[in-house]
């Protein structure tokens, strides 16, 4: 038998028993630890790796949990899948790999990062936690088990997010998201009970084949889209991020990151594999390009003026997010129009694709150099922090790489994702592409004053004994500055190989349903 | 691999930004190497003008703050920030406020 049909499984078992060992290999000691938090994030981003592989090669993967045959989604005599299903098109699949790769990123920092605490048998328990629940949620075909997935993926942020209890800000920080996110986690809950009661199915396949929009379907929709934009951290639900961003841990954050993503996968996959062409009126993706206008511009209106670099940073999340909602929403907009779809609706998606992995690439590096930052300088607070760059010069290389490619300057990554949606935005309505712009040039001021501030300048006493910080963190780092450089070396064949299978799957309704509905056979 | 990237209205090309990069480097470097070539490290020459003021012995005491950044955007802005500081009030409630109030808008924008 061939393994590697096992692999969308495999996905989520690693990083589960990565989980639940966790503290078995914590009575090993540290070296016993640290080598199973590296060696399970490495299989995992490898086991996705060849996941993805695989899909672009063979197509949509299905796989059903419980089943006599691993692709037997319809047993006899009936007409609906009743398991749990794992669906892999190409979309889960860049989703499932671009996530994997910021959790392998923060692991890696995270060894030395987290190293003078103590608790940490937990904390790999719960980050491991933390990227199966994201993973789930990307890989899915099942609403219920999104749900689950989502709320294992909470439930560990929480933990994470107030790891260092001793900070009354962290706790603060995780009790808000606990409350928006249960909140958020009930109107799911809420909107797939709904379409529960109506098609007495959960399956994403099932109930996309016979949805009618009614009444009870509409407000499943406004539920979804709602809760699933304020977990992505869009405005004006966005207020939790800076928070939570700011007081987890950094290689935890860089995680939170893709798991911001997980939230917006789920939103697209809703919108256009779920609803597709029955969503009708134009009312959800002009309010999906309007939240993302206003959380383009006030996220980086409101980044220019923090003094805390984790939280500018976090605006900077906001803001980015902004970008990929316009992209797809403009997507979603020509979603029913073949000759809108051909003009630029299509190309807006791959730039939103493409700004998913961009974003999620250079926003976690970001992340990681402010968290090498406050390792070795004891502060965050841009007001105190300067002339850091004699000291720490690869964490400042990284550090402008990232930063050059999130502002959008040629030739990097970043400008690349931009420059399709600027294009394809204007054709919409030119407004939109304005306000893109602005956004980028306000990215770019307010890295500009983090670099002034934090790297240049004068030496400054108190930093006397500054390092360069250990060797995992630049390894974390590292990882994350090899993609970006990738990404801007190779954009073609990114978008070749990467991007268009993702755009075309998520805009290929009847392709996932029949994948599923076709018996798997 | 190698190719341009079309997004339906222009083009992208990394590799002819790449090597125009390169001969703008070339030149600015050229044009460097013909300037002076007097200068001695570790002389007056070295020193640094500080507005005719004595140069002081910590760098804490001569940076410019993140917190005097843009000041001229910032204070240009005024009512706006204003309005968007008080909105992000980091209360709880205001949170959950603002998630059903979204909820509520769009619910009746898609029921009506």
């Amino acid at each position: 038998m061939n393994w590697q049909i096992h692999l969308p499984a495999l996905v989520l078992a690693i990083p589960l028993l990565g989980a639940f060992a966790s503290p078995i290999a914590g009575l090993g000691g540290r070296t016993v630890r640290n080598g199973w938090m590296a060696f399970i994030s490495i299989t995992t981003t490898a086991v996705c790796l060849l996941l993805l592989q695989k899909v672009l090669v063979d197509g949509t993967a299905v796989y059903v949990m419980g089943a006599e045959n691993w692709n037997f989604t319809l047993p006899s005599g009936l007409s609906w899948p009743i398991r749990i299903i794992l669906q892999v098109d190409a979309f889960s699949a860049f989703m499932a790999a671009v996530g994997s790769i910021a959790a392998l990123a923060g692991a890696f920092f995270s060894l030395s990062y987290m190293d003078k605490f103590t608790g940490l048998e937990k904390f790999s328990a719960l980050y491991f936690l933390l990227v199966t629940g994201m993973l789930g949620m990307q890989l899915t075909g099942d609403l219920f088990n999104f749900f689950v997935f989502l709320e294992i993926a909470s439930v560990a942020s929480f933990g994470l997010i107030a790891f260092w209890r001793d900070r009354p800000e962290a706790v603060e920080a995780s009790f808000k998201y606990m409350i928006i996110s249960t909140l958020s986690a009930m109107f799911i809950l809420i909107a797939i009970g709904f379409l529960y009661g109506r098609y007495n199915a959960v399956n994403i396949a099932a109930v996309a084949r016979m949805l009618h929009m009614g009444y009870a379907e509409k407000i499943a929709l406004v539920f979804l889209v709602v809760s699933l934009t304020m977990k992505s951290g869009a405005v004006p639900m966005h207020m939790w991020t800076p928070d939570a961003y700011a007081e987890a841990p950094a290689g935890v954050t860089c995680l939170l990151v893709g798991v911001s993503q997980a939230s917006l996968y789920g939103l697209f996959r809703v919108c256009f594999s779920l609803y597709g062409s029955s969503l009708g009126s134009p009312v959800i993706p002009w309010t999906i390009i309007v939240m993302g206008v206003l959380s383009m511009f006030i996220g980086v209106t409101m980044a220019v003026i923090q003094k805390e670099i984790k939280r500018l940073m976090a605006y900077h999340s906001v803001s980015q997010i902004g970008y990929i909602l316009l992209a797809l929403g403009v997507g979603l907009l020509a979603l029913r129009d073949p000759q809108a779809m051909a003009d630029y609706g299509f190309t807006a998606m791959k730039g939103g694709i493409f700004h998913i992995i961009n974003y999620t690439m250079y926003k976690g590096l970001l992340f990681l150099t402010a968290g090498a930052l406050y390792y070795s300088a004891g502060s965050r607070n841009l007001n105190e922090l300067g002339g850091l760059a004699r000291v720490m010069p690869y964490t400042t290389l990284m550090f402008v790489i990232a930063a050059a490619a999130i502002a959008g300057i040629p030739p990097f990554n970043g400008f690349v994702s931009k420059l399709l949606i600027y294009q394809s935005t204007f054709a919409v309505y030119p407004l939109l592409a304005v306000v893109a712009l602005v956004t980028s040039v306000l990215t770019l001021a307010s890295f500009v004053k983090v670099f002034q501030t934090a790297f240049l300048g004068p030496a400054k006493s108190k930093f006397a004994k500054v390092t360069e910080v250990p060797g995992s963190m630049l390894i974390g780092m590292s990882i994350l500055t090899v993609v970006i450089i990738v990404l801007t070396l190779f954009p073609t064949w990114t978008l070749a190989h990467l991007v268009e299978p993702a755009a075309k799957a998520l805009v290929d309704q009847a392709g996932y349903i029949s994948a599923v509905m076709g018996g798997g056979l | 691999m190698w190719a341009k990237v079309y997004s339906g209205f222009g083009y992208w090309d990394v590799y002819i930004w790449l090597l125009f990069f390169g001969i703008t480097s070339a030149l600015v470097l050229w044009v460097r190497s013909l300037g002076r070539d007097d200068y001695k490290e570790g002389t007056e020459q070295d020193e640094i003008f500080y507005g005719s003021n004595e140069v002081p012995e910590d760098g804490d005491d001569m940076g410019v703050p993140a917190a005097s950044a843009y000041w001229g955007f910032v204070k240009a802005l005024k009512p706006y920030y204003d309005s968007l500081i008080e909105i992000h009030s980091g209360i709880a409630s205001d949170y959950v406020g603002y998630f059903v109030l979204t909820v509520a808008v769009l619910a009746v924008l898609v029921l009506l």
